[in-house]
């Protein structure tokens, strides 16, 4: 257990690294747990050899993939299902566009701009077309626009954008077979029933010191990413279809979510992105940056001349159009977890997985910076200048 | 002087900047707004950010109530807002959509690697402000 109990300090060690680095420079700690983990393995690995850290060790699969399991049915549970029930048509249009658009144009970009195979190919275009739910509901909030009709489509497209994401990596590498149809039936009743079994569960049974909510949620959501890599799908897709079903139940109890956020956060999700970080390989990356360069200017290119003109058509000004549509190119999450879902199934090598990697960062990073320096500040202050 | 507003997010320089702000205002007869910004992350990630914000707005409501308090107790007219987003374009837009007249603010004196990371809401303010800017120390 000594070996176990040295790399478990190791690992919350560099997660407390990142946690102060995040702190420090005011950024995600999943984009400087990623920065950690890839430069950790670097140093660590040129002094004291590759294998310490670990990164396939069993458990540390396990937590990590727990992690991405729980944080991704948290942003799922984000959703406004009022809103998004009223809004549905425009949010699913927006949202589709948001997803073909950088989906299909980094696809096209990887095949025949990098050449590389079309599996891997379809894989950066999963990888790109990701949307941040949570930077465009800051931007909104920012604004104001949360309460407006806008704001409310704006939000729920992004919902869309990132389960069309999710679908696409749980759909489009799995061969289709008896296990596929199964998986979608299971799905289908559990997300027929979940809705109206959780909340008359928790109130009978919840609110303890045993924490029953948290552990039936968890053998919900690992029973059904079992389910989901048996019949060679991604067990994100049946944790962000029950986030969002569940979300005018569950996501409406803020104590819960809370303390899920605990776990996630404070355990799982750190595993997760370090070792997403340490599976990246800077020398490739050096050698080789003009994958990252294009595949980064492709998903920002094909956002805006998606989103762009949506914004525009709901008569938002141009500036906060280009705003909005700028922090539509971020996607930090959803786009980590596809690459690795695409290196861990051997579609990508670890030269293109650490390109998409740094594109990923790169779209949480450079269209932020974009917008901040050129869009926002002069949008919010020029009604002062001109006064 | 007939509108004030202080930036206020809980530090020792905002508590001397609010000192400032309530002496001016019964001076002048003022009323006074006090603004919080809740910030998200600069590069924000799922769930996180939603998290920062709401932690954020829990920190700003504890540490307004005692400034309420002293509010209420004083008799000046006042109003208490926490806000989203970034600090200074906050503080600069809220005085121009209420009339301020002055901004009173701290100066938290971030080291070196803060101010060029993240600059000073300060300096910032003073910058694009539209209106006469006070800054404790």
């Amino acid at each position: 257990m000594t070996e176990i109990w040295t790399q478990a300090a190791l690992w919350l060690g560099l997660a407390l690294l990142a946690s102060l680095l995040s702190i420090w420079l005011r950024i995600a700690t999943a984009l400087s747990e990623i920065v950690v983990g890839t430069i950790a393995q670097l140093l660590i690995g040129a002094a004291l050899g590759g294998a310490l850290l670990a990164g396939d060790a069993s458990w540390i699969k396990f937590l990590a993939g727990a992690g991405a399991i729980l944080l991704t049915f948290l942003a799922g549970a984000e959703l406004d299902p009022v809103v998004f029930r009223k809004q549905w048509k425009q949010a699913t249009a927006i949202g589709l566009v948001s997803f073909i658009g950088p989906f299909l144009g980094c696809t096209a970009i990887a095949r025949w701009a990098l050449g590389w195979s079309p599996e891997a190919s379809w894989l950066a275009g999963i990888a790109m077309s990701t949307t941040s739910v949570a930077v465009v509901y800051a931007v909104m909030l920012e604004f104001g626009l949360n309460v407006t009709n806008y704001g409310k489509v704006v939000l729920a497209a992004c919902f869309i954008t990132d389960l069309a994401t999710v679908v696409a990596l749980g759909l489009i590498f799995a061969p289709f077979t008896v296990r596929t149809l199964i998986f979608l039936g299971v799905g289908a009743v559990a997300f027929f029933i979940l809705p109206w079994l959780v909340p008359r569960f928790f109130k009978r049974y919840g609110g303890r010191p045993s924490e029953l909510e948290a552990k039936f949620l968890m053998f919900i959501l690992f029973g059904m990413g079992a389910l989901a890599t048996w019949a060679d799908s991604e067990a994100v897709l049946p944790a962000y279809l029950l986030g969002m079903v569940l979300a005018g139940t569950v996501g409406k109890d803020h104590a819960l979510i809370r303390r899920l956020r605990t776990l996630t956060f404070g355990f799982l999700t750190p595993f997760y992105f370090i070792r997403a970080g340490s599976l990246v390989s800077l020398p490739a990356l050096v050698a080789a940056p003009a994958a990252f360069v294009v595949l980064l200017a492709g998903k920002m290119l094909t956002k805006i001349a998606g989103v762009y003109p949506v914004t525009r058509a709901y008569g938002s000004p141009k500036q906060e159009g280009m705003y909005t549509t700028l922090l539509m190119s971020t996607g930090l999450t959803f786009g980590t977890i596809s690459a690795l879902f695409g290196l861990s199934h051997q579609i990508v090598d670890q030269a293109q997985y650490s390109a998409l990697v740094a594109a990923v960062i790169g779209s949480a990073v450079v269209p932020t910076l974009i917008a901040n320096a050129f869009f926002l500040p002069r949008h919010l202050l020029s009604e002062g200048e001109k006064s | 002087m007939k509108r004030i507003l202080l930036a206020y997010d809980g530090s020792a320089a905002a508590d001397k900047a609010c000192e400032l702000a309530l002496d001016l205002a019964q001076k002048y007869g003022a009323a006074l707004k006090v603004l919080a910004v809740a910030r998200p992350p600069e590069f924000g990630g799922e769930v996180e950010t939603e998290a920062v914000l709401e932690n954020s707005r829990k920190h700003y409501r504890h540490v307004l109530k005692p400034v309420k308090e002293r509010l209420a107790a004083s008799g000046l007219v006042h109003e208490v807002e926490i806000a989203s987003g970034h600090p200074a374009e906050h503080i600069v837009m809220s005085a121009e959509q209420w009339g301020a007249t002055l901004i009173v603010l701290g100066h938290r004196g971030r080291g070196l690697m803060g101010r060029w990371l993240v600059g000073s809401v300060a300096k910032q303010v003073m910058s694009h402000a539209t209106c006469a800017v006070l800054v404790a120390r």
